[in-house]
């Protein structure tokens, strides 16, 4: 980036707050890609996450509860998904797809888009000042980094994601449930759609029923301009990290580069086709090719 | 799992039961020939004398055409019509469209949009004349011919005025400031735009406009671009925002940021600025009483239908907002109102 | 499932053809339209089943042309974001570079055949899964749309001749627009349905590796569908233009979604290899009688949405029972007779 005031720490800052809640839901992302499943729905969930958030605030929920009630309904949303795609078998893009109408329209039509206003003064940065505030939500998005890092490289869980995800067959047979990790992945990317609801609610004073349009997208591109295959069982969650922030500095990069705001998703596209474009000119053509049909034949 | 799908694969192959086709299109002909039958009676049998008036905002969703609801059932009570209120849930002109066509078909007796595209909607809306249905176009226009009155709430020129205003109170006659918008492509922004500037050029040449940003009439994003724009742009002396969920957005932006020097003026609702507004970051909100735009287009809507309100005439009295001034055919709600400190406890909208 | 099929098998198997998606699907068509004649206002008239067919023309278009896309096992998730592209280029070739809206036209077609070629190349030679390449397309087209117009150029004041494609009426009572719907669907039905070519597109979509070995052109089949979808957005955007008389860079947001459901919803396996045309269109005409059936009811909109999500997961679970119901029994029978 040709900007030096780019690089300031009150912009570093800022700009950490604001992708920091889309680092986490990302992460959930990361999981389901893994497991070759997908969610289109984590936007819709994000939207309703949060309106109970600050519904639940309004009552005087405290910041534990908040984020527990978020989890928890992120969760029972994320077990929805689970359900249909590893219990009854129908195809994710599917299930979310639909999942994503509903829940979107619901709190459409319960809603009617209005803000949840008048929230205690408490609920903005959990009650602590600004910046301890904003560096709390930065913590809480790297240490949900850290323990996605952990899980998928050092625990079994994250050995039976990538198991799952190169062949779902050979998984069965060496022992692993596809069924209760399928399942198991989407209420856990599920819950951390809700915690990433909570950063992103507590940046501010009062809920906005519409935020989180989009989010999926952001979220799957992040995924694959990091590195995952969409055919499962590859990928690094540190990619998807960089994903993340790479995507998050095109807007705010061309602030500060001084050029129109219209080229902002024609860059964004451009970086997502370079990126896989890239991904399949160097190496692992042959494999990448199996992958593909053999996602075809198990999905 | 593939033996399965190749037998199956087979037998679409080799053909289908004809039973299917067979009853889809005894279905279609079924329909067809009902249809026949029921184009003579179903309009005679109209639900007898009550007038229907559809309202479409130009997005259900957003807190500004919520409060003009409010104001839009209340004249409907007062003036006994049916009202319907419809619209896409994002701005989309050709869900709008789509609506107004199968009104239409429904057969409403008059139709009062919010247009979200000048000549998207002025098609259907011609269509809609064509067939005897009384037309207004409120909040923002549509093709002049294509509707009977406009509800205007305050024309751009007003609005444009007020606003850089508002802006060189803020900043002291000069400097550097930023304009975030809805988005790139909605029609009266982008005329309200071309009034800021000419109004700029004229009285205040020694403000200057550094960027404009699109926020997709989303807080959150207009938060980010705020503070995206704070940090770019050290000079920056105040932010205009333009849209109605921007104005949060970016004065929440300011503050975060601790910029004492920055300030934001922009179109909003009182109830979503007024922490703001007491707190200092946001000196002005500017904005028309919105529930009295629903209120009055109701009444107006009304008028047209009962025949109390013809092309020519000057003024209107539309129920508690007394007499108001019609321009050619353009019924005027009033001058755009500034909310400060001082005034905005006394407004919940 | 096909009788002589079942007649072989099982003399009870012949009641499963009834529970086909097509069939569930024309069972709720019915129901809707049974319904709404009851709640909707001027629901059941002429007027509005044309009324109804000339709304879902663009629509209809985009899902007819993602049904062999999908039945290759690919998704295009790019169209709606072609169709805007392609709309705004449209309208700069006829009023900024002055061609007659007929050259316009053909060149827009151009157009979007090329972008197809684009999502095809990416997706045969790079051997990229085509959820990826389309949502990186997704981004990209509509970004240069946006990018084209500045955001702000909307194109309007075509002539009569043109709009006469989108608003006119034929003898007064058939939409413009509906005789290039149907003839793209009757193309795409044979295309799909009585061609080699179809044939060729199942089995890729069933196995790919078995259609390489059997010395299928998998590349170009694929390279075909894609082409296709690309042609066929464009053909979409000029009757969204002609229909709506104005051109804007965000034209057909989301639509590719929309288009996706109408295919699903008709009984196409999002896994390729499974499914018809003409189930596509039923599933278009049950989300399209939903849509202006429940506005004539006075309803609002976002019920339409919710019922569309539970619609698609009740059908196709329902579906999956079914098969799971007939294999059961078929398992059963065949044990009898052993």
């Amino acid at each position: 980036m040709a900007a030096p005031d780019f690089f300031k720490p009150r912009q570093l800052l800022a700009l950490g707050t604001a992708t920091a809640p889309v680092l986490v839901a990302a992460m959930g992302v990361t999981m389901i890609i893994l497991c070759r499943q997908i969610d289109i729905s984590i936007g819709s969930q994000f939207a309703l996450c949060s309106v109970f958030i600050g519904l639940a605030a309004q009552k005087g929920g405290g910041p534990l509860e908040l984020v527990a009630l978020a989890m928890g309904v992120g969760g029972v949303m994320g077990a929805v998904n689970g359900v249909l795609v590893a219990g009854v078998g129908l195809p994710s893009i599917v299930v979310t797809l639909a999942t994503m109408a509903t829940w979107r329209e619901s709190l459409r039509w319960w809603r009617e888009g209005e803000f949840v206003r008048n929230l205690p003064e408490t609920f903005q940065w959990f009650g602590a000042s600004q910046m301890t505030g904003q560096w709390l939500v930065i913590t809480a998005g790297i240490m949900v980094l850290g323990c996605m890092v952990m899980i998928t490289q050092f625990t079994a869980g994250g050995r039976f994601m990538y198991a799952v995800g190169s062949d779902p067959e050979a998984a069965r047979l060496a022992g692993i449930r596809p069924m209760w990790v399928t399942f198991s992945v989407f209420v856990s990317a599920g819950a951390l759609t809700g915690l990433a609801a909570v950063l992103n609610a507590v940046r501010f004073t009062d809920v906005d029923p519409k935020t989180g349009t989009g989010l999926e997208m952001q979220a799957i591109a992040a995924a694959v301009v990091g590195g995952v295959s969409v055919a499962g069982g590859r990928g690094r969650v540190l990619g998807v990290f960089a994903g993340v922030l790479l995507l998050a500095c095109v807007g705010p990069g061309l602030v500060f580069l001084n050029l129109p705001a219209q080229w902002e998703r024609a860059i964004q596209g451009g970086i997502i086709l370079l990126a896989v474009a890239s991904d399949g000119l160097g190496g692992g053509r042959p494999r990448r090719l199996r992958e593909q049909h053999e996602e075809k034949k198990r999905r | 799992m593939s033996g399965m799908r190749k037998k199956e694969f087979m037998m679409n192959l080799i053909g289908r039961g004809p039973s299917r086709w067979m009853a889809a299109v005894s279905v279609t002909a079924a329909f067809l020939v009902g249809c026949d039958k029921s184009s003579d009676t179903a309009p005679s049998s109209g639900m007898a004398k009550t007038v229907t008036v559809a309202l479409m905002p130009k997005s259900k969703g957003n807190a500004y055409f919520i409060s003009c609801r409010k104001g839009a059932e209340e004249a409907a009570k007062e003036t006994g019509v049916k009202m319907l209120w419809e619209g896409p849930t994002e701005p989309d002109p050709a869900k709008q469209n789509e609506i107004v066509e199968t009104w239409i078909t429904r057969g409403v007796d008059v139709i009062a949009v919010a247009a979200e595209n000048r000549a998207g909607i002025s098609t259907a809306l011609r269509k809609a004349r064509g067939r005897g249905i009384k037309v207004v176009t409120w909040d923002s226009d549509a093709e002049p011919d294509a509707r009977d009155f406009l509800v205007n709430q305050a024309t751009p020129e007003g609005i444009g005025q007020t606003l850089v205003e508002e802006a060189a109170k803020a900043m002291n006659g000069k400097g550097e400031f930023a304009i975030i918008t809805a988005s790139l492509t909605a029609a009266n922004m982008n005329e309200w735009q071309k009034q800021i500037e000419i109004v700029r050029a004229a009285r205040f040449p020694e403000l200057k406009m550094v960027a404009l940003r699109p926020c997709d009439d989303l807080k959150d994003k207009a938060f980010n671009e705020a503070t995206a724009l704070l940090n770019a742009h050290a000079n920056l002396k105040l932010i205009m925002a333009i849209c109605s969920p921007a104005v949060p957005g970016a004065s929440e932006a300011v503050k975060q940021s601790g910029r004492q020097d920055v300030r934001v003026v922009g179109l909003g609702l009182p109830n979503d600025n007024k922490r703001y507004v007491k707190e200092g970051v946001t000196p002005s909100v500017i904005l028309w009483n919105t529930m009295d735009l629903g209120y009055l287009t109701v009444h107006v809507c009304a008028a047209l239908a009962h025949g109390k309100l013809k092309a020519g005439d000057v003024t209107y009295s539309g129920g508690r907002l007394g007499n108001l001034e019609i321009k050619g055919d353009q019924i005027l709600l009033g001058k755009p109102f500034v909310f400060t400190k001082d005034n905005i406890d006394q407004f919940d909208f | 499932m096909n009788e002589n099929h079942n007649a072989s098998t099982t003399s009870q198997g012949g009641w499963r053809v009834w529970f086909r998606a097509e069939s569930v699907l024309l069972l709720l068509l019915v129901l809707e339209i049974g319904v709404f004649s009851k709640t909707g206002t001027n629901f059941w008239t002429r007027e509005n089943f044309f009324e109804v067919l000339r709304l879902s023309v663009e629509m209809g278009l985009l899902a007819v042309a993602m049904t062999p896309v999908i039945l290759t096992g690919g998704i295009d998730l790019s169209v709606g974001s072609l169709l805007g592209l392609c709309a705004i280029c449209f309208g700069k070739l006829w009023r900024d570079a002055g061609l007659s809206p007929f050259a316009a036209a053909f060149a827009t077609i151009g157009l979007g055949l090329m972008a197809g070629a684009l999502n095809g190349a990416l997706v045969t030679r790079l051997r990229l899964p085509p959820l990826i390449v389309t949502l990186g397309s997704f981004s990209l087209f509509r970004g240069f749309a946006e990018a084209i117009t500045k955001g702000v150029d909307n194109f309007t004041n075509f002539p009569p001749s043109f709009l006469f494609l989108g608003q006119g009426y034929i003898f007064g009572v058939i939409p413009a627009q509906l005789p290039c719907f149907v003839a793209v669907a009757v193309s795409f039905w044979v295309l799909v349905h009585r061609t080699v070519i179809g044939r060729e597109l199942r089995v890729l979509g069933t196995s790919p590796e078995g259609a390489v070995y059997a010395g299928l052109p998998a590349s170009s089949r694929i390279q075909l569908v894609y082409v296709l979808s690309g042609g066929v957005a464009a053909l979409s955007a000029l009757v969204y233009v002609a229909h709506l008389g104005q051109a804007k860079a965000d034209a057909g947001t989301g639509y590719e979604l929309l288009a996706i459901t109408a295919v699903v919803l008709g009984g196409t396996s999002i896994c390729g290899g499974k499914g018809s045309v003409h189930g596509t269109l039923l599933g278009l005409a049950v989300l399209a009688v939903m849509k202006n059936g429940l506005t004539l009811s006075d309803l609002p909109g976002e019920l339409g949405g919710i019922l569309t999500g539970v619609l698609l997961l009740t059908v196709l679970s329902g579906e999956l029972f079914m098969r799971f119901l007939s294999r059961r029994i078929r398992l059963r029978n065949r044990a009898r007779l052993a």
